[in-house]
């Protein structure tokens, strides 16, 4: 089933929903008795809405343990996917946030409703206010993470929209999401200038006395909103400083990465100061003051517009950014009956500009920050991300016109190593010796391609791609090949030069990050745990067990990574990741067979292979 | 991965609003107010995770203002000692000269008990040095002592450190500021200058061109203005109108001079500064530009401006600034619409310069950010187009190893090209060898010239990558310069004859992460593990040769002496294995040696190596 994106959503304003969604946000608030309303609709489709009540306690938004900006690593258990793949570094989420969901998914009955709803093939939709916004994310990542589990591809992908909610995840949230293809699911509402979306941007940790008076000015259930009190309006002054002044920080220094300059003072800096790691995904959709709607899906320029955008030509009302956190339901109603379509997708990566600059964008760019009243300083710094988002597209249309060329250096490859089966030889042996112009010729193809997929990953390292690149189905299948079929000529070459008696094993010390980031890809489109596809390190494996056992090492020291690989070798041979060339005979393998002591061999899960190899030996 | 199609975007006045907007700024003035309100030279106070060492400008002015001689303006070269790793041996241009006055002080601050407690309080820390005026010469002195100290050894050095300056007077001479550069420590120092302060100018001027009289005046109005902060400010300087004017004038032109004749100055700024107006901020880190900055701001907006403000409130210039940058703008500061992202952006950091568009100045100001731009290409987009060019420069190292392979059992790889005669596969070797090392070439060049990121020396991929091209090729190198007669014209190879590269990549090689391994070769080696063994060998051939020549006894021995070593240490070699086969091969130069050398030994009559004695 196609994915029903939000924007789509919005973008065909299925206002019914967008009224249902946030009237319910609104009333969530307000209900004693559950964590979450949830309301069906059986028109347009149906569709089930999780409504999530936010929290006006600072202990629920901020906590010192995780001092200054509250993030840590997110729970891998709910959410595995949210993660570096390679390096397998958890993304960091506000941790009170992630605390209240945790807590709702175990002390509620929203397990057992969304079941039921998926079960009647319901459309799940979640949403919420303020931080009940931020729990409904949380919500629609833990049922994406779920129906990848269940794995039968038949859901209704579920979607989540905010409003007003604070920033809750950092750049690998993000890029996680643009990975697994779900960003298209979140749809953040956001007035111009609310400024509880920017809070995470300042360091809370330090400001929570501040935000409790804050939060129970804000709250919708209390109505303080209306007293105009010296201290208060001191108060929000002040707090709407500070965070604005953290919101420039983190503007000025995203445009300094996205500009491409380079000094290493950035570097520098961040030993001495904390940068808040909150980062916006999804597509926001900016309510502006003059009734229009403004969607935007690239990160780097929301987050520059929650700067731009907040910034006011004179501070003379400090009640404003509080006030507008609480107009949602009124603004965007009174919005929506003349709003027609959102605008267009302005700051895509498209190829709507060029890096120099067109006069006739300039009325474009003028009605763009006119709706959102932002000041002319700002366009450059969200032209700047525009144009660092479109680099990421460029890159990759090199890269993937790089496809072929890789595909048929590796078709080159497959044909050596048919050939070495004809000559009775297994490739990676036939390599290992290097006598022949074949050997010669595929080594230099081994080069070619290493020098292919460096680039590439010298690319992903710095972000120089899309994050979506890692989850491409074609590149991930690429990877796979080329990782099964070149590694082994790398373990030959490394083996063969004798590295590993001067640099150490392959394992630990000589393996390329190529092998190791296509490995990866592999495993996690097969949603297999790190590390659970090594059949392309086979040969170093049996490398490194002959050079202990030539050293002299003694069997019983080896016995327990005997056992382990011939336990792989058999599944790998099963599966047919190891081709049976690998037992043609003198090759390394069955020569380090022959080498095993007697007694083992008997017993060994994959005698019955080799005693048919040895006799035919 | 940003095509290199000259600058996109303007930043220098984004990392100057970024500069500003942290907290570290404010805070770093708020030390030095504390420190000057102290009657210590210095002042350490802990916040958050950071240690900040403010330095007192009151203790420090009051060294140096007291005398009106112009002694203020003289400087003075600093010997071998605390700031060694800054003078280099191969250094044949000038000595290292620092303002005297503040040395003088740093050096006595040096020796006291206080200074010795910071060291062990800054130790594994955060630190930020900071000052404002002469406290900040010193701060800058403090941190330059505690950067050295971490070349020496990292434990005692501060674990990250920064030094902030407000408003100092400038400190060396320019082989201060390539010191700093070839250490990459610019990004250490950020010098914060207000658009109209003198102080940070004021050494410029030649000494004894100003008044000495009005000199002291000046320095000990400052001291007092920031002894007593709370005096009413009209009471303690007393400038006329045509005094001020004339300072102005008079220190403008010396930047000037400075700026655009070869040796206006002796001083030179070092480190990078943030140019500081009420508009906003610039950051900039190429000397060059700085000191024309320095002029250009200076003279632009020329008008009115207090001698005593622009030096001493820069707290107050903080607070506007960051005000400036939070407030919405509705007007592009240039009437007409720019011509592309990069041409606004220098309208905009023009514009925090203090520098108006229709300023005289503007032109220039725009050229100078255009050159600080070009300076700062990305190293790591650097660092990643050469790693693209590596891969494709391989397969010329595969056809070496290739050739290498084909030649090992007979003379071996050395041997057999050394005796090349004209044939084509000896001259593709030939052809890729000299691919090889204009791209190694390039590579250091490209270091050398600090275009390539600062770790680059440590990364895995570049050391193994350039380590196993030596062992590979360099052997060539010693092949063609024997078979070339080089070694006739200049002398050996291994003192006369080797590429620096090969230097270079030694150096890597011996300072990388080693892994030790305690497992002893199988078999010999892919490659020789000392590239330089075919040099040697060809000495200890020659030696072989004077021996047989010679025979006056006191040579002899020296002679004899060299061979036995070498040949110990050719044995060790091989019986680690650490050579590669070709070494033995039948009919290579180091069997053919081995030969010789015993049957001369036996000719001598010494039947083992401790006879030698004897002789």
């Amino acid at each position: 089933m196609m994915p029903i994106s939000a924007s789509a959503a919005a973008a065909s304003m299925d206002k019914v929903l967008l009224h249902h969604c946030v009237s319910l946000s609104m009333k969530a608030h307000h209900s004693s008795t559950s964590p979450f309303l949830l309301h069906s609709l059986s028109a347009p489709s149906p569709c089930s809405i999780f409504a999530f009540a936010g929290s006006w306690s600072a202990d629920d938004w901020i906590d010192g343990d995780h001092a200054p900006f509250g993030a840590s690593d997110i729970d891998s258990l709910l959410f595995p996917s949210l993660k570096n793949l390679v390096s397998d570094v958890p993304a960091a989420v506000n941790m009170p946030f992630l605390r209240s969901f945790q807590l709702i998914l175990e002390a509620s009955r929203l397990q057992a409703e969304v079941s039921k709803a998926v079960a009647e093939k319901k459309q799940i939709v979640f949403t919420g206010h303020s931080s009940g916004g931020a729990i409904s994310v949380l919500a629609a990542i833990w049922l994406l993470e779920k129906h990848l589990k269940t794995d039968n591809g038949n859901h209704n992908v579920p979607f989540c929209i905010t409003f007003g909610s604070p920033l809750i995840g950092d750049n690998l949230f993000c890029q996680a999401l643009q990975r697994e293809d779900w960003s298209s699911c979140f749809l953040h509402f956001v007035m111009t200038m609310d400024i509880v979306p920017r809070i995470p941007l300042a360091p809370l940790a330090s400001l929570k006395e501040e935000l409790q008076s804050i939060l129970q000015f804000i709250c919708p259930k209390s109505s303080c909103l209306s007293s105009n009190s010296f201290e208060i309006s001191q108060l929000l002054s002040r707090f709407y400083f500070t965070v604005l002044r953290n919101a420039l920080t983190i503007s000025n220094h995203q445009s300094c990465l996205s500009m491409g300059c380079a000094t290493s003072l950035l570097g520098n800096l961040s030993g001495f100061i904390k940068f808040s790691p909150y980062k916006p995904f999804g597509t926001y959709v900016f309510c502006c003051n003059n009734g229009r709607l403004v969607s935007v899906k690239n990160s780097d320029a929301i987050l520059q517009m929650l700067f731009y955008c907040l910034r006011e030509e004179k501070a003379d009302d400090p009640y404003r950014s509080f006030k507008e956190h609480l107009q949602y339901e009124s603004k965007l109603k009174s919005y929506l009956e003349v709003q027609n379509v959102v605008h267009g997708d302005y700051l895509q990566a498209n190829e709507l500009f060029s890096s120099e600059m067109n006069p006739d964008e300039m009325p474009l760019v003028e009605t763009f920050l006119n709706d959102l009243d932002m000041g002319k300083d700002a366009w450059l710094h969200l032209h700047a991300a525009a144009e660092w988002e479109m680099q990421k597209f460029r890159n990759q249309k090199r890269i993937d016109a790089n496809y072929s060329k890789i595909q048929e250096a590796l078709n080159a490859l497959d044909n050596y190593r048919a050939m070495c089966e004809l000559r009775g030889l297994c490739y990676y042996d036939a390599f290992k010796l290097q006598r022949d112009t074949e050997d010669f010729n595929a080594n230099v193809k081994r080069l070619e391609l290493a020098g292919l997929w460096d680039e590439i990953i010298e690319m992903l390292s710095r972000f120089e791609l899309p994050d979506r690149f890692e989850g491409r189905n074609d590149w991930v299948k690429l990877g796979t090949r080329y990782c099964l079929l070149v590694e082994p000529l790398d373990i030959a070459n490394y083996y063969r030069h004798s590295k590993n008696e001067d640099t150490g094993p392959y394992m630990v010390k000589g393996r390329p990050r190529r092998y190791k980031f296509t490995q990866r890809w592999g495993e996690h489109a097969q949603r297999m745990p790190k590390g659970s596809s090594l059949e392309s390190c086979f040969w170093a494996m049996v490398e490194e067990i002959s050079a202990d056992m030539n050293n002299k090492k003694p069997f019983v020291e080896v016995k327990e990574r005997v056992l382990e690989l011939e336990k792989n070798v058999s599944a790998w041979l099963d599966s047919g990741k190891l081709g049976s060339d690998v037992l043609l005979g003198g090759s390394t393998f069955v020569k380090w067979w022959m080498a095993l002591p007697k007694q083992h061999k008997l017993s060994s899960c994959i005698a019955r292979i080799m005693s048919r190899v040895e006799k035919s030996g | 991965m940003r095509e290199e199609e000259g600058p996109m975007f303007e930043t220098s006045h984004v990392l100057g609003g970024l500069l500003v907007s942290t907290p570290i700024l404010p805070c770093a003035w708020k030390q030095c107010m504390l420190a000057n309100s102290t009657n210590t030279a210095f002042f350490v106070q802990q916040v958050d995770d950071v240690v900040y060492v403010g330095f007192s400008a009151v203790q420090a002015m009051s060294s140096v203002a007291g005398v009106p001689d112009g002694r203020f303006f003289s400087t003075m070269p600093v010997g071998h000692g605390l700031f060694s790793p800054l003078v280099r041996e191969e250094d044949d241009g000038e000595p290292l000269l620092f303002h005297a006055s503040s040395l003088h002080l740093f050096m006595a601050l040096c020796n006291s008990p206080q200074f010795q407690m910071l060291a062990n309080e800054v130790q594994n820390k955060a630190v930020i040095f900071t000052g404002h005026s002469v406290g900040g010469s010193l701060a800058s002195l403090a941190a330059l002592y505690f950067l050295c100290l971490a070349s020496y050894s990292n434990s005692l050095a501060p674990a990250s450190l920064l030094c902030v300056t407000f408003g100092s007077p400038l400190l060396g001479n320019e082989a201060l500021a390539l010191a700093i550069l070839r250490e990459r420590w610019g990004d250490k120092f950020c010098h914060l200058v207000a658009q109209h302060d003198i102080m940070p100018r004021l050494l410029f001027c030649p000494p004894n061109s100003i008044d000495p009289q009005l000199v002291a005046h000046m320095l000990q109005s400052w001291q007092l203005a920031m002894r007593y902060p709370h005096l009413v400010k009209n009471t303690i300087m007393q400038f006329s109108d045509e005094e001020k004017e004339g300072l102005f004038q008079f220190v403008a032109m010396h930047v000037d001079k400075a700026a655009t004749e070869t040796h206006g100055s002796l001083y030179k700024p070092f480190g990078s500064y943030v140019m500081c107006s009420k508009e906003g901020a610039v950051y900039v880190d190429n000397s060059d530009v700085v000191l024309r900055l320095l002029y250009l701001t200076f003279a632009a907006g020329c008008g009115n401006h207090s001698v005593e403000d622009e030096h001493l409130f820069y707290g107050d210039l903080l607070l506007t600034i960051t005000q400036q940058l939070l407030v919405k703008k509705q007007f592009f500061i240039q009437e007409e619409a720019p011509k592309s992202y990069y041409s606004a952006g220098v309208q905009q950091a023009l514009g925090a310069l203090g520098i108006g568009f229709q300023d005289m100045e503007a032109v220039e100001a725009q050229e100078c950010l255009r050159i600080s731009k070009r300076m700062w290409q990305n190293p790591n987009l650097k660092c990643a187009n050469l790693a693209i060019k590596l891969a494709k420069v391989t397969p010329c190292r595969a056809q070496i190893e290739w050739y290498k392979a084909s030649c090992d059992d007979d003379m071996g790889y050395y041997d057999t090209y050394k005796q090349r005669k004209a044939s084509k596969r000896e001259f593709k070797v030939n052809i890729n060898r000299i691919k090889l090392a204009q791209f190694w070439n390039e590579v250091i060049n490209m270091l050398q010239d600090n275009l390539l990121p600062s770790d680059f020396d440590k990364k895995g991929k570049w050391v193994n990558a350039s380590q196993f091209y030596m062992l590979l090729v360099e052997p060539l190198d010693i092949a063609e310069y024997y078979k070339t007669g080089m070694h006739k014209r200049k002398g050996h190879y291994i003192s006369h004859g080797r590429e620096r590269r090969y230097q270079v990549f030694d150096k890597w090689w011996k300072t990388r992460n080693k892994y030790t391994v305690d497992t002893k070769r199988s078999k010999y080696a892919g490659l020789t593990q000392d590239s330089c063994f075919w040099a040697k060998v060809e000495e200890a051939r020659e030696w072989v040769e004077e021996v047989k020549r010679g025979r006056d006894a006191t040579g002899l021995t020296d002679l004899c002496q060299k061979l036995i070593s070498f040949e110990f240490y050719a044995k060790e070699l091989i019986s680690r294995k650490e050579v590669s086969i070709d070494v033995l091969a039948p009919r290579s130069s180091y069997t053919l040696w081995n030969a010789e050398w015993n049957s001369l030994k036996a000719e001598l009559g010494f039947k083992s190596n401790l006879d030698i004695g004897f002789l």
